[in-house]
């Protein structure tokens, strides 16, 4: 089919067409080249190089601690077994019942195991406040002002023996109370070591602000480690178990490649997928750089001897 | 009988004005929530994405169904409207996100390669979006215009690997937006000659 003088494209047009997608690759290259410099200002010696702080950094760590207000830390969360989404857990979450409410203390690292009740053990023990950053390992945080019990408290009553290696926390799941209950196909695992356990910032929570817990919170009791990444803050718990094997926790079952045992916070190590060297401050505009161990690399940093190695942080 | 007839002309306006309130509506709703950033940028990802994959099964169910043949012409608003919002989905990330923190924008793109991805299916909207008028096509020939548009299924393949990577689990919505295009890719092919 002879082709209609009019389909012939006129060489003004052609040329300018050729300049068209000349800009547009260069327009294209633009993200590539900032990609490939990233890529080159990670040199190995300035990987290796342990936690050098830059101003903005030492700034931060500095700062004044503003708690996020009472309704961004009831209305956002994470709790999977009442939904994916941030303001699911809000809505759905009502329906847990918090009380009457059991907490089974085992192991066989435990030399005196038992059922204790939840009014039991927030009475047996001190309540303490403590204001703490909260960092999810999605790249965001929160500050949240805490009321709860020192771990340690609980593992000592507990009597440990020699083979309480790891601690095992179990949470609720129960498919009567909450829609998505298998989401993980079992209940919520998360783990620490002995030491971690006992380290003096670890505590389990009970309210927030003075507040009992509320319920996407992970009431009645659930598990805080400011240093760690959200996901090891186990919610609504049900059994601590004094084990002497390393606990095989949810998100590590989920996908071993993106989440460990350990998930240390630490701004050098991104995630696969995305990068954890800033977080994005809930309620607040613009992005912050992230801390190394979250801000408390003075508190705990002595735990883990290599700030190189990967298991340490994710 | 029947609904009194709307001209065309007169079912796009009500589309521009729809859409337009969908977008308002979202940020009001964005405002009532707990983090008015991420609830911004979230729906307007999401439903930007929406418009250009519906901008798509135009062709194909046109064939299928008389009334989408009739509203063929719509195709372009919605098309328009799925960049609209892209670009409200940009401009938050780079306002209310990172607060104009170019260099700290840089090193996000640098460290995350769904960033990248979504900045290039930005780009390569762009010029579908300038194009998207008559004058264009009489420009540029229909068959080339309609080359150059091809590149919509680029950047929403993009999109959505953009969307997927982003994510740490639920991964129905993006599975679902890629089984969309994938669907859409065989009947192209299909239907290439």
């Amino acid at each position: 089919m002879p082709v209609k003088s009019s389909e012939i494209t006129p060489e003004k047009v052609f040329k300018r067409r050729r300049t068209l997608i000349a800009a547009g690759l260069g327009v294209l290259a633009v993200p590539l080249l900032d990609r490939g410099y990233g890529l080159l200002q990670q040199k190995p010696d300035e990987v290796n190089e342990p936690f050098a702080p830059v101003s903005a950094q030492l700034g931060r760590q500095s700062q004044p601690l503003t708690p996020t207000p009472y309704e961004t830390v009831t209305g956002y969360n994470n709790y999977y077994e009442f939904g994916y989404s941030k303001d699911d857990p809000a809505k759905a979450a009502k329906t847990l019942m918090t009380s009457p409410w059991s907490v089974e203390i085992g192991g066989e690292g435990a030399n005196k195991p038992g059922f204790y009740d939840i009014e039991e053990i927030k009475g047996e023990h001190a309540i303490e406040n403590h204001v703490y950053r909260f960092r999810c390992v999605e790249a965001w945080s929160m500050v949240i002002p805490w009321n709860g019990i020192k771990l340690s408290d609980i593992i000592n009553a507990a009597q440990p023996n020699s083979k309480a290696k790891f601690v095992r926390f179990t949470t609720l799941n129960d498919a009567q109370q909450m829609p998505n209950a298998d989401w993980a196909g079992g209940p919520y695992v998360e783990g620490l070591t002995i030491e971690e356990a006992m380290n003096p910032l670890t505590l389990l929570a009970t309210g927030i602000y003075d507040q009992p817990l509320e319920q996407q919170n992970g009431a009645p009791i659930r598990l805080v480690v400011p240093w760690k990444y959200g996901f090891k803050y186990a919610k609504s718990i049900v059994k601590i178990e004094l084990v002497e094997q390393m606990p095989q926790n949810t998100w590590w079952l989920q996908n071993k490649r993106e989440y460990g045992f350990y998930a240390n916070v630490n701004p050098r190590f991104d995630h696969p997928r995305w990068t954890q060297a800033t977080e994005r401050v809930i309620g607040e505009l613009g992005r912050k750089p992230t801390l190394l161990y979250n801000g408390y690399a003075d508190e705990v940093g002595h735990m883990y001897p290599d700030l190189d190695n990967r298991l340490y942080f994710y | 009988m029947g609904l009194p007839r709307i001209s065309i002309t007169t079912r796009k306006h009500l589309l521009n004005i729809g859409l337009c309130l969908v977008l308002i509506w979202g940020m009001f709703d964005a405002i009532k929530g707990p983090d008015l950033v991420s609830d911004l940028r979230d729906f307007t990802g999401r439903y930007g994405a929406y418009l250009l994959l519906i901008s798509l099964l135009f062709t194909p169910l046109s064939q299928r169904f008389n009334w989408v043949k009739r509203n063929l012409s719509m195709r372009r608003n919605i098309g328009v409207w799925g960049f609209i919002y892209a670009t409200m989905h940009l401009l938050i990330w780079i306002t209310l996100e990172f607060y104009y923190d170019w260099q700290l924008m840089l090193d996000e793109i640098a460290g995350n390669l769904f960033i990248l991805l979504g900045i290039l299916a930005f780009i390569l909207l762009t010029p579908l979006a300038i194009t998207s008028n008559h004058r264009a096509v009489k420009y540029f020939g229909y068959r080339k215009w309609q080359l150059l548009h091809t590149l919509t299924y680029v950047a929403v393949a993009a999109v959505i690997v953009h969307h997927f990577m982003a994510q740490k689990t639920a991964m129905f919505e993006p599975l679902f937006m890629g089984s969309i295009l994938v669907l859409l890719l065989f009947w192209r092919y299909r239907h290439a000659r």
